[in-house]
């Protein structure tokens, strides 16, 4: 009768026991590895008056942030006519329950004075549903003139505190600005803000002009000029307008030219004899080097951002392909594998990415793929995609896209890295061949 | 029969044999294969050798294409240009100074009195006043990505989270009814639709999805970023002697197996594996990682929060508990991506059973963007 009690009880203890087993043990743990991808809803208010002079101002600062946050696909606007709240005072309490209610998860307020013609813009950014500022509030002071770039620097904070990566609003692009028929084009180098805002030209269409690239600081300009009937490497600096050119006109033909990251030193590509090598150049001394010597083409070069390596494209190997090979020249590897030719790659400026232009199959395609060729993207699709450039935060490529035709004209083009919101940018003429240049400080 | 009949016969007989059943056994011999070897010198072979160590290098390299870069560039004609005249380039606006930038002060704290707002009608429109910003162009839709594909809802159909049937009042109804409008989840499909995809199965590009390169060295094994290991209690031991340091011992061990739990201990039956996948999928429809970094997409973060009797998340307890694979700030961007999603989606509460309450007054979210991050 003891056992058999026993057994019962041990039984009950290991069902007791199992049972413990089985209930949950510390708070309840879930994983969430599915989500969604969709713009972050925001709202942008009127920013406040404080002065009578700074009405006008405030009306158009708030819409140039709306236009920049909204233009990277990655925030949609709370449009004005669905608020309840309006915000009357810059340091005026915020009802949250307001904006909650019209979904906006982000709100931005602010305030603009004016004083002759100096401007000052203050800021705010508001985790709605946190009911938290989005870090510390930011002023700016600036002239009147220069009310565009204020209206860029508060997007680019806005943005950067959102998303955690710098942004790139506050950022220029110089161009090839093309006008007339395909058979007369005239060219001349444009420069204009990142929004197509403030074109100014920088050359007359008396000689082509291509491929301007912008220096690590964004102060000089380098491109090829035709101006002397050969192809000849310029560098032009933007303040002052002042040129010269760097390639001598010794019956060689330069070309591709691009900056090291320190400024100092440019990579191209010189063909001599029927053969077409890169070359790298000291600006100040004009000391040349000889990085490439095979016999077939090498051209496009593009730093990587810490100046260790370059990657270019070269027919070595039978068909126009990608190569990485070290800063002052070496061995070099093949990077891209996949069907067509690869061509005009460019380092991004975070360093983990290569945009390039692709043919394949009669189509053109602006991709991107890791440094070591893998993960192959290719984000658009069109009958002439070319010329990919990086936005200074190494999300956004701004590239050329010819339509057919004898009508055909160039026009550029954005797209994210993720393919999506692909976009025309707006120019008054034809334009090609862009270049980001870094973000201002 | 007669004798030159069974000749003819068997010779007939023969010959019909070996037509037939001939060919199953050929006589003759396979053909060998014959190798011509040619002798060459001593003095030839090593002329070979150095043609193979040294092929790329010819005194005449075979003329090559010039890029189309590098085309000299068409006379240009001495006509006059329509254009004005532009002999030199016009001069650029030195680039304004930079603007002073300043950390403002804290908010002041929100007053007792709230400050009174004026209606939504008053709110202006703000559309005509916008003189110097480029008109919208026409992007390509955004489309909407979501872990399952959405169809478009109704034209008029409110877009919101939950779906809800309208519901009109009826006609000559006496008592007063609730009205309510019809919603719909927004359109989205299940993958990023780019150009170049569009229409297509993703997994039919040509590109490769890795370098054809052999890696340098295998990737290191990450450890799991959360282990989710709850101990199970120890059976209890039955072969025992002595039955009353059994019946002893196992009590203490079953007993031990739940004595780990700190209070408050959650009790009662757990939540099924069904009411945790509801509550996946309702956190999951407001987890928008759209406007993460691509850092903070690598960022895995465990959000601690606590949980009203409706379901609805305390805002004051959420609180990131741990992160992995990003920098701080990156955890930072990623934490508050999953703070948006509970407190959004859990405004109306969530649908969890009331009677087990205390199994999920206290939940640990973990927010994994990997599968995020190849849509």
């Amino acid at each position: 009768m003891r056992k058999i009690l026993a057994a019962l009880l041990i039984g009950a203890a290991a069902a007791a026991g199992a049972g413990a087993a089985m209930a949950q043990d510390g708070p309840l743990r879930i994983e969430i590895d599915q989500g969604v991808i969709e713009p972050l809803p925001y709202a942008v208010p009127d920013f406040v008056p404080e002065t009578p002079a700074a009405s006008e101002y405030a009306t158009q600062i708030a819409r140039v942030i709306a236009a920049d946050l909204s233009g990277t696909g990655l925030f949609r606007e709370v449009p004005a006519s669905a608020h309840i709240s309006k915000v009357t005072g810059f340091d005026s309490p915020v009802k949250y329950a307001d904006w909650k209610a019209v979904n906006a998860q982000a709100l931005i307020t602010g305030a603009v004075s004016v004083n002759g013609n100096q401007l000052t813009v203050r800021f705010r950014g508001h985790d709605v549903f946190a009911e938290k500022e989005l870090g510390t509030g930011l002023q700016f002071n600036g002239t009147t003139d220069g009310w565009r770039r204020m209206a860029h620097k508060v997007a680019d904070a806005v943005y950067s505190r959102i998303t955690g990566e710098s942004g790139y609003f506050d950022s220029r692009v110089v161009y090839v600005s093309e006008s007339g028929p395909k058979n007369d084009r005239r060219k001349r180098l444009a420069v204009m803000d990142y929004d197509g805002a403030n074109v100014q030209y920088l050359t007359n269409s008396a000689s082509i002009v291509l491929a301007p690239r912008f220096s690590p600081t964004g102060d000089r300009v380098l491109y090829t000029s035709y101006e002397s009937g050969f192809p000849q490497i310029h560098v032009l600096d933007v303040g002052q307008v002042q040129r010269k050119v760097l390639s001598s006109g010794d019956g060689t033909m330069s070309f591709a030219p691009r900056f090291a990251p320190d400024g100092r030193t440019i990579v191209y590509s010189q063909t001599q004899g029927g053969n077409t090598d890169l070359f790298s150049m000291d600006i100040s001394t004009g000391a040349k080097s000889r990085l490439t010597s095979a016999p077939s083409i090498e051209t496009a070069p593009s730093f990587s951002p810490d100046g260790s390596q370059i990657v270019f494209e070269s027919d070595r190997s039978g068909s126009q392909q990608l190569y990485v090979m070290p800063a002052g020249g070496g061995e070099a590897r093949r990077i891209s594998f996949g069907e067509g030719r690869y061509g005009t790659p460019v380092w991004s400026p975070r360093g983990d990415m290569i945009a390039f232009t692709k043919q394949n199959k009669g189509r053109f395609h602006i991709g991107v793929m890791r440094t070591d060729g893998g993960e192959e993207r290719l984000l658009t699709a069109s009958f002439l995609d070319e010329g990919p450039t990086w936005a200074p935060n190494g999300r956004v490529i701004m590239f050329t896209r010819e339509s057919q035709g004898s009508a055909g004209r160039a026009l550029l083009y954005s797209v994210d890295i993720t393919g999506r919101n692909l976009k025309p940018v707006k120019t008054p003429d034809g334009a090609s061949d862009p270049a980001w240049s870094p973000l201002q400080n | 029969m007669q004798t030159g009949t069974k000749i003819s016969l068997a010779g007939h007989g023969l010959l019909m044999t070996w037509v037939v059943f001939g060919a199953w056994f050929p006589s003759e011999p396979l053909p060998s294969n014959v190798q011509q070897v040619a002798l060459i010198s001593s003095e030839q072979f090593e002329k070979l050798s150095q043609q193979r160590q040294a092929p790329q290098v010819s005194p005449e390299p075979a003329p090559l294409n010039e890029p189309a870069a590098v085309q000299p560039a068409p006379e240009p004609a001495p006509q006059p240009d329509p254009e004005p005249e532009i002999t030199q380039p016009e001069p650029v606006a030195p680039v304004e100074p930079d603007p002073q930038v300043t950390e403002l002060p804290e908010q002041p704290p929100e007053p007792e009195v709230p400050v009174e707002l004026p209606s939504a009608a008053e709110a202006p429109e703000v559309s005509s006043l916008v003189p110097q910003v480029r008109p919208e162009t026409a992007p390509r839709p955004v489309d909407r990505v979501a872990p399952e594909p959405v169809a478009p809802p109704e034209p008029d159909t409110k877009i919101d989270d939950i779906v809800q049937p309208e519901v009109a009042p009826e006609e000559g109804a006496e008592t007063e009814q609730d009205v309510q409008e019809a919603t719909a989840r927004e359109a989205a499909s299940d993958r990023i639709v780019t150009e170049e995809n569009e229409g297509e199965d993703v997994a039919a590009s040509a590109a490769p999805a890795v370098s054809k390169r052999p890696k340098t060295r295998p990737a290191r094994p990450q450890p799991d970023p959360e282990p989710q290991v709850t101990e199970a209690a120890q059976p209890a031991e039955t072969e025992q002697t002595d039955t009353a340091d059994a019946v002893a011992d196992a009590l203490a061990e079953a007993l031990a197996g739940g004595a780990d739990v700190e209070a408050p201990e959650p009790s009662g039956p757990p939540l099924t594996l069904g009411e945790k996948d509801a509550l996946r999928v309702e956190v999951s429809r407001c987890w928008n990682v759209g406007s993460l970094s691509t850092d903070a997409l690598k960022t895995t973060v465990v959000v601690g929060v606590s949980l009203s009797q409706d379901g609805k998340p305390d805002t004051g307890s959420i609180r990131m508990l741990s992160s992995t694979g990003g920098s701080s700030a990156a955890a930072k961007q990623a934490y508050e991506a999953a703070r948006r999603a509970i407190i959004r989606c859990g405004s109306a509460g969530f649908q969890l059973p009331p009677e087990k309450y205390s199994q999920w007054r206290d939940i640990e979210m973990t927010f994994n963007p990997e599968r995020m991050r190849i849509k």
